[in-house]
């Protein structure tokens, strides 16, 4: 082609655009996150996009390695004195963001803050159980609680429970992670930098992160195809293959967060713990993760405990396997043989959500029961759900760990209602059984608790489990040490941040 | 002076019944925004963190209270604060209507830039290869929906070329050439349709001058082609293209909902689409209030411009 000036000049804006592609700032990494965090509070509850923010500028007492083993952070070691006490022993060189030493004092005013009256603290509850808190020294706290509590280890480690110093401010909280909030644009990016007193040396070993939020998520996976970006989250299921084919990326996907149903048991045929039973053994659940996840996502037919939970048991984890038949039986059992109306609520606002209400109305229909759905946006649907104002609802979430504790909250009917959870539907051999196993310390008796709370779920069905999903992240194959946590620890893999680098 | 002042009046008025419907309608529909807030991930949240934050955020008050309150802060300009994060509702409005304002400008810009050179060579060849090809991709770009133009620039130009970034936003003043870079894409998306309405515009306008006869007079005196063109048709075709793009303006601060989601342009739309979501009544009230006010600004001017312009208006 003949070089003309017309073609120099029509070729002038690509070159203009080539050269600013190209740039990006020297050293700093670029998360595309799925939504901006309304807040990184360290000890509320604002999502998970704010707790991978929080993962990098705070540390708790204790952590997760990439196996999902819990691990000291704040403390080096821990360990029960007796059924109701706990023993953290800090570390000596861990130092908040502001150069102060991290000490046990410390660590008790944040435990007491968090446990205040007019805290909103995600483990406000939790921390109120402590019955008190002992400083013997400053590299040592001493937890006693008011009832046993096995699974205290497991709260330390939450991305709830970040450490500040106490001289933070409610505007600008202090932290002893990796990184620093350095700036931010609300609602568009925050930059982070590495703290270099952090505690583990050698890390971090990225200089710089840029957080930027990309709620449209096939914008998210474009700008990861076009380099903008050197990590995503929440990769949309109908774009894994694609990422998957592309030699220069890797997708890393785990089954953590899974959807089930909820049932307002206070009256009608769902208060009849067989009816419940029919309409889990009726639901077509391959057919869910078919058109609601696009084939990422694996059936789940008992109690949600991940497959890599030592707690986790194949016979029991198929309790509530696909038997059209069986479920008729029951129908008849429970003297609605003819089938009944109800309806399912769930959201139109998320596609899983809504294709998941779709295939159960289809699954129901099969056996009988006509459903009809209601499908509003997600306040309403919350809102509806907190308020009882429904018969079967749909609902999607993740534990907060692999321990079975973390269903505690889902099954036990004795808490406040909520939408996370049915109606009204009460099982106390079940919240015994629980209560038991988080009260008790040995392993062995541990599991045999689980399985008794299992067997009893799975005839009571208080939820009904439906579907694992699976979570992932996408990066260039350029990226080292980013991990996708296993199972439930999925929103946990910010932790591993510390020890991510990019070659380039 | 009087018929100006009558103008102002219901303008303010429509501004204070918008605020008011939007305020009531808003704290009708179902939603918490505490229990939302602390609903995150999926998890439930604590009733008495719930009641807590309720109370510190004010909405246990009875909704005649908080009334009354958001209009006593109008005259202040003070819309409030965030229910999530307690930011000022007027410092984000700040801070982020002057990027949508500038999408829609440049939008405009491409608009005027294609469509009335494209629409005035059409009709200059009417019936021509150009007009055939230029009035079918009009109706193209009019027909198919703003997020499908986004999505398709998206793939071509940043997933498939890799020639651009896929979306984003860098300020002006620490990157104009980024900034400029990352404003074309969703600026097409945006403008196209008006390209399209102006082309049209502009083409029907000027076979309209082109058959009037001040100039045919003109070619009759034999005056240079270009002059006629320059001085007696387009000059004269301009006014109702102008008119129609300065009312299409105000149409395409809707546009700039899907396009700025579309593209990650942090506009008004993206916290106005998250404030609902969340029911953060007074970001939901101060941005919609802000819009409205726009829409009736644009149309008081545009009021007071034909006023003076023709005194029968005024008359009237």
């Amino acid at each position: 082609m003949r070089a003309t000036r017309r073609s120099l000049i029509a070729g002038l804006p690509f070159l203009t655009l080539a050269d600013a592609r190209a740039q990006r700032a020297p050293g700093q990494f670029r998360f595309g996150l799925s939504a901006f965090p309304p807040s990184v509070q360290a000890w509320a509850n604002t999502g998970t996009a704010a707790a991978t923010v929080k993962l990098l500028i705070h540390r708790g007492l204790l952590s997760y390695d990439t196996a999902g083993k819990l691990r000291g952070e704040l403390a080096e070691a821990w360990s029960n004195e007796g059924a109701a006490t706990w023993v953290f022993r800090l570390r000596p060189n861990a130092v908040f963001q502001n150069g102060d030493p991290v000490t046990a004092a410390d660590i008790r005013w944040n435990l007491e803050q968090m446990a205040a009256e007019r805290s909103t603290a995600f483990y406000r509850n939790e921390m109120q159980g402590i019955e008190r808190i002992e400083t013997p020294d400053e590299r040592t706290v001493r937890i006693t609680m008011k009832t046993p509590v096995a699974t205290l280890p497991y709260w330390m480690a939450s991305y709830h429970m970040g450490m500040v110093s106490r001289r933070s401010t409610p505007q600008q909280q202090i932290g002893a992670g990796p990184f620093i909030l350095r700036g931010q644009e609300r609602g568009t990016f925050m930059d982070l930098a590495a703290f270099d007193r952090y505690y583990k040396p050698g890390l971090p070993r990225l200089k710089d992160i840029r957080i930027i939020a990309y709620a449209d998520e096939t914008l998210r996976v474009a700008a990861l195809q076009a380099g903008d970006v050197d990590l995503i989250e929440y990769v949309p299921w109908q774009s894994m293959a694609g990422i998957e084919a592309d030699s220069r990326l890797t997708l890393d996907a785990v089954f953590g967060p899974f959807m089930y149903l909820v049932f307002n048991a206070t009256r009608g045929p769902l208060a009849d713990a067989r009816v419940r039973r029919a309409i889990a053994h009726a639901i077509r659940r391959d057919d869910i993760v078919k058109a609601a996840f696009f084939g990422r996502g694996a059936p789940l037919e008992g109690l949600p405990i991940a497959p890599q939970s030592e707690f986790f048991d194949a016979e029991l984890a198929r309790g509530w396997h696909f038997d059209p038949a069986l479920a008729r039986r029951l129908l008849a059992e429970a003297g609605v043989a003819g089938g009944f109306t109800t309806s399912i609520l769930a959201t139109a606002q998320y596609g899983m959500h809504k294709d998941t209400a779709e295939v159960v109305q289809q699954s129901l229909a099969a056996i009988g029961i006509q459903a009809e759905l209601r499908l509003p946006d997600w306040a309403t649907r919350v809102n509806l759900g907190n308020r009882g104002q429904y018969e079967i609802a749909v609902q999607g979430t993740a534990t907060d760990n692999n321990d079975p504790d973390g269903i505690s909250n889902l099954v036990d009917g004795s808490l406040s209602p909520s939408y996370v959870r049915s109606l009204g539907l009460r099982v106390p051999a079940l919240e015994e059984a629980m209560a038991a196993a988080r009260a008790e310390f040995d392993p062995a008796r541990r599991k045999v608790l689980y399985r008794d709370a299992q067997r009893i779920a799975l005839q009571e069905v208080p939820i009904c489990g439906l579907a694992w999903r699976s979570q992932g992240y996408a990066m260039p194959k350029t990226v080292t040490g980013f991990r996708n946590m296993p199972g439930a620890l999925s929103f946990f893999s910010g932790i591993t941040l510390e020890e991510t680098a990019i070659a380039g | 002076m009087i018929w100006a002042a009558q103008r102002l009046a219901v303008s303010l008025l429509l501004v204070w019944c918008v605020a008011s419907i939007v305020f009531l309608a808003i704290h009708l529909v179902p939603g918490d925004p505490a229990e939302l807030l602390l609903s995150s991930g999926g998890v439930a949240p604590d009733p008495a963190a719930v009641a807590e934050l309720r109370e510190r955020l004010g909405l246990d008050r009875p909704l005649l209270d908080q009334y009354v309150a958001f209009l006593a802060g109008l005259p202040r300009g003070d819309l409030g604060a965030s229910l999530v994060d307690d930011y000022p509702v007027l410092d984000e409005i700040l801070l982020r209507l002057p990027r949508t304002l500038e999408l829609i400008g440049a939008g405009a810009l491409l608009a005027v830039l294609i469509g009335i050179p494209a629409g005035t060579r059409a009709a200059l060849h009417r019936g021509g290869a150009f007009d055939r090809f230029a009035s079918a991709l009009a109706a193209l770009l009019l027909a198919v929906p703003v997020f499908v133009v986004g999505t398709l620039l998206v793939l071509v130009f940043a997933q498939m070329l890799r020639w651009m970034p896929a979306g984003g936003y860098v300020p002006l003043a620490q990157d104009p050439g980024r900034h400029l870079l990352l404003l074309s894409l969703p600026a097409l998306a945006i403008g196209k349709g008006l390209v399209a309405v102006v082309f049209r515009m502009t083409r029907t306008a000027v076979l309209d001058m082109l058959a009037r006869d001040h100039v045919r007079t003109a070619r009759a005196k034999g005056l240079p082609p270009g002059r006629i063109l320059r001085r007696h048709v387009v000059r004269n075709a301009l006014t109702p293209v102008l008119t129609v793009l300065a009312l299409q303006m105000g149409s395409l601060l809707g546009g700039t909902v899907l396009v700025e989601y579309v593209f990650n342009w942090p506009g008004l739309s993206t916290p106005l689409l998250r404030a609902v979501e969340a029911r953060d009544y007074p970001m939901v009230v101060g941005i919609v209030l802000v819009i409205s006010a726009l829409f009736v600004l644009l149309n008081l001017v545009m009021d007071l411009i034909y006023a003076l312009l023709d005194p029968r208006v005024r008359r009237a």
